[in-house]
């Protein structure tokens, strides 16, 4: 049997998992509490966490995140207590609080004493992107690799021009039948995927924490989908008259030399903030961003842009404008999915 | 308590004596660190798949081996490959083969009026043409749970994890329609053993959320390294003096803690090099030194960059 108090901690655990972000379900629970009564962890506390580590985490990240949200439950950090508590005097610890908050702040001795008039001015701290901390950043994983083949797989627009060599039963039974008598099996020309994509990707400066993520978009389409045809140019925030052809932005192509291949049949992604991660409205940029979306309708109406900032963000920037002259989505697996639709030629519902 | 603990995996290697004839006869070197034991022992009470990463060389897929080996249960190996589906782990049928022998029987009838006289199988049994796949096998055996494995589950298309979902879970059955069978797993729930190096990115959520999760590392202390090159000379002859296994394994250390590498070689090829320096070439062992030139190079560094820096020194 398990006492109260490890079920407790187990649903405590379980739910603070949940809330930061792992996937889990009852099932899941109900797995946990059968391996403690199994005699899994159920001796102590630490044991308990060993078998929920094993059942709940899947992959090192996991892991590590774990660790946080263990200490937190298991109520090892004092630090991770809600201030709440300490506000309320309590009985047993009261006298403890009390003495903490008459001690004067202790100051080191050998701390050097400085002098007043000698301290620099205040600084102003610099203006930093508005996304949150760097830790939170890096767990920024809106869309997954998986998710990312997965939708690939819609862009496609099958050209029946291989080689002849695809026996269709269907067509050979109909004419047997016509014929009254067979002849030879009739043969279709082999399809493949002729889509032809060309992903233009802001590189550098604001866009760099979400560098993670061009990466996979950029390998998906290259090497695992099987679009017939893809092509990656970078650019830094506002688009010139070049692209760069490589990630290090050393190699120059003019833009109307890298667009000459792009068809009305072809689909452009750009992946870019569009200035919603400096959060500012720049009308300059959004000017140059709009001429050059102009050319772009030029060669195709098969255009769409995923913004890897949260729509919540787009508000009183750039990205605001530009998101009223092109279909702007947010990266996360619904917005990508709905680019994908965009870039297929599937009018998209929504879009004003 | 102690029935549903029948089958409990101690990592000692001690066979038990009851076994089963698919159970592998020879014994499996495995060092297995006491929280891999915990989480085998685990998988093996709920009955849910333990699903193995790490780097490539580090044990993963032994450790089936060495579980069905130590608890004498049969072992079913499934080795994924890029153009595998789910179905191949639970049966192949061959309509092909069936065809050619109702062909092969009214040919023996018109020529001999006997119809008693044909060679193979029966065409009129179509389970003669079925032939179960490593999943479809341990959901057989009856009186003791498989061991399965399902190795580089990752190499397979990205849809292929989620249709494994149906059958490792409840009801664990599946159906063949060519012979209308259904195939239901016995009371013996098989034991599955899924290893994964992640290279075409993560695995479905539902499918890991299905699994228990271990992350193998690589044993990196001199002792362990030690206790391994023990455990796997222990069944065979000559094996390599105390004093080379220090140096190699202090050796191999220094240049995996470097950093340098840009891939890293494991366990594997630390066996493979440990068993080079002890015979081969004829001339008795080669200790390595502590500085200067690694002998047997190619066993190690398996990439150009790593080889023009540890070889070529440049």
């Amino acid at each position: 049997m398990i006492s109260a108090e490890q079920r407790e901690l187990l649903i405590t655990l379980f739910l603070n998992l949940r809330r930061s972000g792992f996937d889990l379900g009852v099932g899941e629970l109900l797995a946990a509490v059968s391996a403690l009564e199994g005699g899994w962890g159920a001796g102590d506390t630490e044991s308990l966490g060993r078998t929920a580590r094993l059942l709940w985490c899947h992959s090192p990240d996991e892991l590590r995140e774990f660790e946080t949200v263990w200490d937190l439950s298991a109520g090892r950090t004092p630090a991770a207590k809600p201030p709440v508590q300490s506000a309320e005097p309590n009985p047993d610890t009261g006298e403890g609080h009390q003495e903490q908050l008459d001690a004067p702040p202790e100051e080191h001795p050998d701390a050097p004493k400085v002098d007043a008039a000698l301290t620099p001015f205040p600084v102003n701290a610099p203006e930093l992107p508005a996304a949150a901390g760097a830790a939170d950043l890096q767990a920024y994983w809106p869309v997954s690799r998986r998710f990312m083949l997965y939708a690939w797989r819609y862009l496609r627009r099958p050209v029946a021009d291989g080689p002849a060599d695809v026996m269709d039963i269907r067509a050979t039974v109909e004419q047997a039948a016509r014929q009254g008598f067979y002849l030879s099996p009739v043969y279709r020309r082999r399809e493949r995927n002729d889509a032809h994509l060309i992903l233009l990707i802001d590189q550098g400066g604001s866009m760099a924490p979400f560098h993670h993520l061009t990466r996979d978009l950029t390998q998906t389409a290259l090497d695992e989908s099987s679009i017939q045809r893809v092509e990656v140019f970078y650019f830094h925030d506002v688009w010139s008259s070049d692209l760069y052809l490589d990630l290090y932005r050393t190699l120059l192509v003019p833009a109307e030399a890298a667009l000459r291949e792009c068809s009305n049949d072809s689909s452009v992604l750009v992946v870019s903030d569009g200035g919603a991660a400096r959060g500012r409205r720049e009308p300059e940029r959004a000017r140059d961003t709009a001429r050059f979306l102009h050319r772009l309708k030029h060669h195709t109406s098969l255009l769409a842009w995923l913004n890897p900032m949260p729509v919540d963000r787009w508000a009183d920037t750039s990205a605001q404008t530009v998101s009223h002259l092109v279909p702007m989505f947010q990266m996360d697996p619904d917005g990508f999915s709905s680019a994908v639709d965009v870039l297929r030629g599937q009018p998209f519902q929504h879009y004003r | 308590m102690s029935a549903t603990r029948e089958h409990l995996f101690t990592g000692g290697g001690n066979p038990a004596a009851d076994r089963h004839p698919d159970a592998p006869a020879e014994p499996e070197p495995y060092v297995a660190s006491e929280g891999l034991i915990e989480a085998v022992n685990l998988a093996i009470y709920l009955r849910r798949p333990l699903l193995l990463e790490g780097e490539a060389g580090s044990g993963k897929s032994r450790l089936a081996r060495a579980i069905a080996y130590e608890l004498g249960l049969p072992l079913y190996s499934w080795h994924v490959r890029s153009t595998s589906r789910a179905q191949d782990g639970l049966y192949s049928y061959d309509a092909i083969r069936r065809l050619h022998d109702v062909h092969l029987l009214e040919l023996t009838r018109q020529r001999s009026g006997d119809a008693g006289a044909v060679q193979g199988s029966d065409p009129s049994d179509p389970t003669g043409y079925r032939k179960l796949g490593p999943l479809g096998r341990a959901f057989h055996v009856g009186d003791r749970p498989a061991v399965v494995l399902i190795d580089e589950i990752d190499k397979a298309d990205v849809d292929f994890p989620n249709d494994l979902l149906a059958v490792l879970d409840d009801p664990w059955m599946f159906e063949i329609p060519e012979t209308g069978e259904e195939v239901r797993a016995s009371e013996q729930k098989p034991i599955v053993i899924i290893t994964s190096n992640k290279e075409k990115g993560n695995l479905p959520a539902p499918f890991l959320r299905r699994c228990l999760y271990y992350f193998v590392e690589f044993p990196d202390d001199e002792e362990r390294l030690r206790l391994i090159v023990e455990k796997h000379y222990e069944t065979r002859d000559s094996p390599p003096s105390p004093g080379l296994v220090s140096a190699a394994g202090r050796r191999f250390l220094e240049v995996r803690r470097e950093g340098l590498l840009h891939k890293k070689p494991g366990t594997s090829e630390f066996l493979d090099w440990v068993e080079a320096l002890r015979g081969f070439g004829g001339g008795g062992e080669r200790v390595p030194p502590d500085k200067g030139d690694i002998p047997y190079p190619e066993v190690l560094f398996k990439l150009r960059a790593d080889w023009q820096r540890y070889v070529l020194g440049k």
